[in-house]
């Protein structure tokens, strides 16, 4: 039971955060066909942002300016590199990402250096929330999930409810079509692109005091906002929320799990047979918790391409 | 010191070397030895490459201070293995074909693996022309186990003489309890880790209450496996984990309210310290070289590296130095053979080299060529005089091993085939 | 046409002459820019081609190494193939895990067809350091190449010949398959995969088949790097191998099918020569590759056809000043980028920061760069980068006006102009015709 509560608090901050950086991606995946690979550098570009910023204001500001530093970068980026290349089809536009999230990273590590910064949660909210099971529980993790949540709710609302928010679905559903209404497509997708990496940015600047900020926090999260993504249906922010909670408590689970086939087959009474085979029998639950958010996209996309939740496919 | 060479320099150099050749036939001319450091300089793996290419630097202008070999320089090359076993194993090919006799390497043990046995294999097939692998730091043990063999010298310590001293300096201390969780990466490094966690267990009579081998840096929340360590209520945390891994471990621990201690082997990487700031307090490190321990014999080499390199050698830098001098003491003792250095008496005098360093001496262990080398064990404190990484804390030694008491036993798995 | 197949034959003889003409550390990384060659040619049999992009061709690379290195006999074991023949196991395993992946992954297209293929990579780059009997763990596996036909295969020239002769043979046959009717039925299945169900083929049994064609011959480039490194670890599985191919094969150019070999080469051999003079030599990776994307779109090829065709048009006579002052700005613009680059590593590097601080307010110490001392205070060292790009950026607008003059002046004579702009847009117009029909 203790470990069940646990894993689950945790598992469910950890999707939380994952839903932060993953929230801009599938909007501008849904939206533009962009499969950014520069997604996750607006993350880390956030945390440096922040940690920099930190030195000359004080934390909750320097979090709001980092978020904004971030999102006018994503502006950039969208008004200067992706549109120009927009016409020569997406492929083009991938790899363009995929040469600025090197740019990033290596400008990142010329002027901060190889190693991990000294970017940490400030002392007056390093404390504990609670105790639970006699392990406290530190307030600031339950700080990343209600950032995550409330963000959640405003894009929601901000989407579903607002004049902005049906003309941004409609670009993202028929652009050409809204185009042809006398909306500005570009502008929408040139926000679009800047409030995902706002949102990405924001997601890095809270979660690197907590974690670490590094010159490898992008690669770290590269892939796997792509299984968020593809899990929860592009374009679909709820999907994204439901993949990033299935995926954080999976893989907080797997972790505690030392079953492997064998021991499925001995249930059945065919455990010596199944050890004798090795190489995959063998394997522990808790050693693939890497590798489970992998299968989950796999199944996914071979049984409901269009995800969870999503509606296009 | 011939560094950043482009290859059409290379292929100049190559060209110029083979014109030498001809001219050497006439006359004896003594030709400067090179060596070679292979490793990962770019990419997300850099930094510890980085810190081995100082190093390396370092020792190899102090052997050229004092005269260098035969007479002349020797001439360090610079190889980027961008990263990867095959990068790693092309460029030890260019390296050679450069005219390096001697190749460094140490980040890595998958590339260390890939290096011993391309040179090997170089050496089975190329007799008279044998190239010397110097392994500075690619730790896991069967390197000087079942992949050991006559052409390579491992300089570093190893799982074992890392985690043996800190446990065994950790009981003596009375903070390593009697409940021990075992946790570490899931390659050969940590599996050695835990293997001797367990195998010392008997002897120093503690309990292994539970033991994790967890994918290598792509973990990112640490809280579920600190959850496991709460579940057995251990008093110790034993871990090979270095870099990210240790990190985030030791934040998930200390934010969880955990009490326990962590005896580790790499806390002391640049960055760590100012990254987990008062986190690491109490907890303990095996390293082999202490500013704080060493005396002035310490504190001048520890100057003089900071006053050429900018920062206070620590992490690996510290043996890849030693062995380095090490390397220098042999070398005062093989002769040229008609102006050019024969690798197989080079090893020989290896075998027979010692070398004085801040912490005692070192040398190598004929059988399977390990290095034996003092080892320090510390705890992270505020009480210090050399604050490490920008902070108010440094590495407060509680017990210093010599070379004999630090050692762990060879493997039966070694067997070198000897060329004397 | 008659001019090219030259060109070709000149290019292998030479290939075949050059372990007489250049260095040993040379012919080594001509070896490795050949593997990667065959590995970009294989990819654009799919990408190019079948218009199909795959993000986790790094799988098949590593299952053909793997296999031919388990031919080869892991440590001492005995070797189940000759030498020379080993890359057949990984032909063979690549092919049939190609079949597998491939009906699978090809049930999709568009972007989740690239999700199924990273997907399958992802799961074998995370399971492999598991299964040790199969990868060996961490530390990989390792093997020994043995003499056969009287050859020791124990000489990096041996190796390069097997190398190439592997190398021409596979893009050969890659060649020869597109000429068939079968390689028409692979373009049509880029152009307008519904028109061709319609015609009564079965375009997922194609689309596997041809899957299953570019695995093969990718796990061939495997096998060969296996060979010549005599070991496999299982890292070969990481997605940076995937999107390696990917962005060597559009920096080359999809739509030639001797782009992506270029690409490949290109960029392999910038890699060796690269890393070894600079540490930030992924920063100018990166900054080519978005130059490329935004300014080359049809690659190195695209622009080799668009010189040769504009020669065509123009006589030489006029277009070199054109051709000269591109040039000219090309180099100034990259020596600006690369001082900038490499004085501001210098500068904010650890030990430089450290004996800055050491001079205790005074001028801080000058830095070694190109040759030459530069101190960081001084006007030179921040002006001649500024020099520099102002002087590309002149060169630029000169080229441009000489071009369009030319333009105007030849625009009269025939109404067709196929500046960059338009050879850019005609062949990428099919191409986001096909992503517009996905996306819909």
């Amino acid at each position: 039971m203790e470990y069940f509560t646990i894993s689950l608090l945790n598992g469910t901050v950890y999707g939380l955060l994952l839903f932060m950086v993953s929230a801009g991606l599938t909007l501008i995946f849904g939206m533009m066909g962009v499969l950014n690979f520069a997604h996750t550098s607006f993350y880390m570009l956030g945390a440096y942002f922040a940690y920099t910023l930190q030195k000359y204001i004080s934390f909750w500001p320097s979090i709001i300016l980092a978020t904004v530093l971030a999102g006018g970068g994503g502006i950039v980026v969208e008004r200067y590199f992706l549109r120009r290349v927009h016409r020569y089809g997406h492929a083009h536009e991938l790899l363009l990402t995929f040469g600025l999230s090197y740019i990033i990273a290596e400008l990142i590590k010329l002027f901060y250096g190889n190693y991990p910064t000294n970017y940490r949660v400030p002392e007056s909210l390093h404390f504990s929330a609670f105790q639970i099971f006699g392990t406290d529980y530190p307030v600031y993790r339950l700080l990343m999930g209600g950032i995550s949540l409330g963000m959640f709710l405003l894009v929601y609302l901000l989407l579903s409810r607002t004049r902005v928010g049906i003309v941004v679905r409609s670009a993202i559903y028929r652009p050409r079509m809204a185009e042809a209404l006398g909306h500005n497509v570009p502008l929408v997708f040139m926000g679009v692109f800047g409030v995902g990496a706002a949102l990405a940015g924001l997601a890095g600047a809270v979660a690197g005091a907590f974690y670490t900020t590094n010159p490898n926090m992008a690669l770290e999260l590269g892939v796997i906002v792509f299984v968020v993504v593809v899990v929860g249906g592009l374009g679909s922010l709820e999907g994204a929320m439901l993949a990033s909670l299935i995926i954080g408590l999976s893989s907080s689970f797997a972790v505690g799990i030392d079953l492997s086939l064998v021991d499925l087959f001995a249930f059945f009474g065919a455990g010596e047979w199944a050890q004798g085979l090795g190489g995959l029998m063998e394997l522990k639950v808790s050693s693939l918790s890497a590798t489970i958010p992998f299968a989950l996209m796999l199944i996914i996309l071979l049984v409901r391409p269009s995800g969870l939740l999503g509606e296009k496919g | 010191m011939l560094t950043k060479m482009s290859v059409f320099k290379r292929s100049f150099i190559v060209l110029v070397l083979s014109l030498s050749c001809l001219l050497m036939a006439a006359t004896v001319f003594a030709a400067p030895l090179r060596v070679a450091v292979v490793e990962t300089l770019s990419g997300s793996q850099a930094s510890t490459g980085l810190l081995y290419r100082s190093a390396v630097r370092y020792g190899i202008d102090k052997i050229n201070a004092q005269g260098g070999w035969n007479g002349g320089s020797i001439q360090l090359l610079e190889y980027d293995n961008q990263g990867g076993v095959a990068g790693a194993s092309e460029k030890v090919k260019a390296a050679i074909a450069d005219g390096a006799q001697i190749i460094f390497q140490g980040a890595s043990s998958a590339v260390g693996g890939q290096v011993t046995e391309d040179i090997r294999k170089y050496n089975l097939r190329n007799p008279g022309k044998e190239v010397l692998y110097m392994n500075v730091g690619a730790e896991a043990m069967e390197l000087t186990g079942s992949k050991a063999h006559f052409h390579m010298f491992r300089i570093s310590p190893n799982a074992e003489i890392r985690i043996g001293a800190v446990i065994e300096a950790m009981k003596e201390n009375g903070n390593l309890g009697e409940r021990v969780y075992s946790m570490n990466q899931n390659y050969s490094w940590g599996m050695d880790v835990e293997k001797t966690i367990l195998d010392k267990s008997a002897s120093l009579g503690y309990e292994v209450v539970g033991k994790t081998l967890h994918d290598v840096n792509k973990i990112q929340d640490f809280s579920p496996y600190v959850a496991k360590i709460k579940a057995v209520n251990a008093n110790t945390v034993i871990t090979g984990n270095w870099s990210n891994d240790l990190l985030l471990l030791m934040k998930a621990a200390n934010d969880a309210g955990l009490q326990v201690r962590f005896g580790t082997a790499f806390l002391d990487q640049p960055g760590n310290l100012a990254n987990a700031g008062d986190t690491a307090l109490g907890h303990f490190i095996a390293h082999d070289f202490s500013l704080e321990s060493t005396g002035d014999e310490g504190a001048a080499f520890g100057e003089d590296y900071k006053k050429k390199m900018g920062h206070y050698p620590s992490y690996v830098e510290p043996h890849t130095v030693m062995g380095i001098g090490l390397l220098g003491e042999a070398l005062k003792n093989v002769a040229d053979e008609d102006g050019k250095m024969n690798i197989n008496k080079l090893v020989l005098a290896m075998e027979k080299a010692t070398y004085h360093t801040p912490l005692g001496e070192i040398s190598i262990r004929i059988e399977d060529h390990q290095v034996l080398l003092p080892m320090v064990v510390s705890e992270v404190s505020k009480d210090v005089k050399y604050k490490m990484d920008g902070t108010d804390l440094g590495y407060k030694p509680i017990k210093i091993m010599t070379a004999e008491e630090a050692a762990a036993p060879v493997q039966a798995a070694t067997k070198i085939v000897r060329i004397d | 046409m008659k001019h090219s197949r030259f060109l070709i034959l000149a290019a292998i003889v030479l290939l075949f002459a050059l372990p007489a003409i250049l260095s040993h550390s040379l012919v080594n990384a001509v070896n490795q820019m050949l593997i990667a060659a065959l590995f970009a040619c294989a990819f654009n049999l799919l990408c190019g081609q079948a218009g199909m992009l795959s993000f986790g061709h790094a799988a098949y690379f590593g299952i053909g190494a793997f296999a031919t290195l388990h031919a080869m006999g892991i440590m001492g074991q005995e070797s189940l193939l000759p030498t020379p023949l080993l890359p057949l196991a990984g032909a063979c395993v690549g092919f049939l895990s190609g079949l597998a992946a491939g009906w699978f992954s090809t049930k999709r297209t568009g972007v989740y067809f690239s999700m199924i293929t990273l997907a399958l990579a992802e799961l074998l780059h995370t399971m492999a350091p598991h299964l040790r009997s199969l990868f060996g763990g961490e530390a990989g596996l390792s093997g020994m190449r043995y003499p056969a036909l009287g050859l020791t295969f124990g000489s990096d020239i041996h190796v390069y010949y097997l190398t190439l002769v592997w190398v021409l043979g596979a893009i050969g046959l890659q060649y020869y398959i597109t000429l068939t009717p079968y390689g028409r039925l692979v373009l049509a299945l880029r152009e307008n995969s519904h028109r061709l169900s319609f015609l009564g083929y079965n375009v997922h049994h194609l689309g596997t088949l041809t899957f299953a064609l570019s695995a093969m011959l990718t796990g061939i480039a495997g096998g060969l790097q296996a060979i010549s490194i005599e070991a496999s670890n299982y890292a070969i599985f990481d997605m940076h191998l995937s999107s390696e191919v990917v962005l060597n094969t559009y920096i080359g150019g999809v739509n030639v099918f001797l782009g992506p070999i270029l690409g490949a080469a290109v960029m392999t051999f910038f890699g060796n020569a690269a890393s070894d003079l600079t540490r930030n030599w992924l920063l100018y990776k990166g900054i080519i590759f978005v130059l490329v994307m935004m300014f080359m779109p049809t690659g190195i090829a695209g622009l080799v056809m668009m010189l040769t065709a504009n020669l065509r048009k123009y006589s030489a006579l006029l277009l070199w000043p054109v051709l000269l002052l591109s040039c000219i700005a090309t180099f100034l613009l990259t020596m600006g980028t690369v001082f900038t680059v490499e004085m501001m590593q210098r500068i904010l590097s650890q030990d430089y920061q450290m004996l800055a601080q050491m001079s205790d307010g005074g001028e801080w110490p000058p830095v070694q760069l190109f040759g030459r001392q530069w101190l960081p205070g001084s006007l030179i060292s921040w002006g001649l980068p500024v020099v520099l790009f102002v002087a590309g950026g002149y060169f630029v607008k000169l080229a441009k006006n000489r071009w369009r003059v030319l333009q105007e002046a030849s625009s009269d004579q025939s109404s067709e102009t196929d500046s960059i702009h338009n050879l850019g847009e005609m062949t990428t117009e099919s191409e986001h015709e096909l992503n517009e029909r996905e996306k819909a």
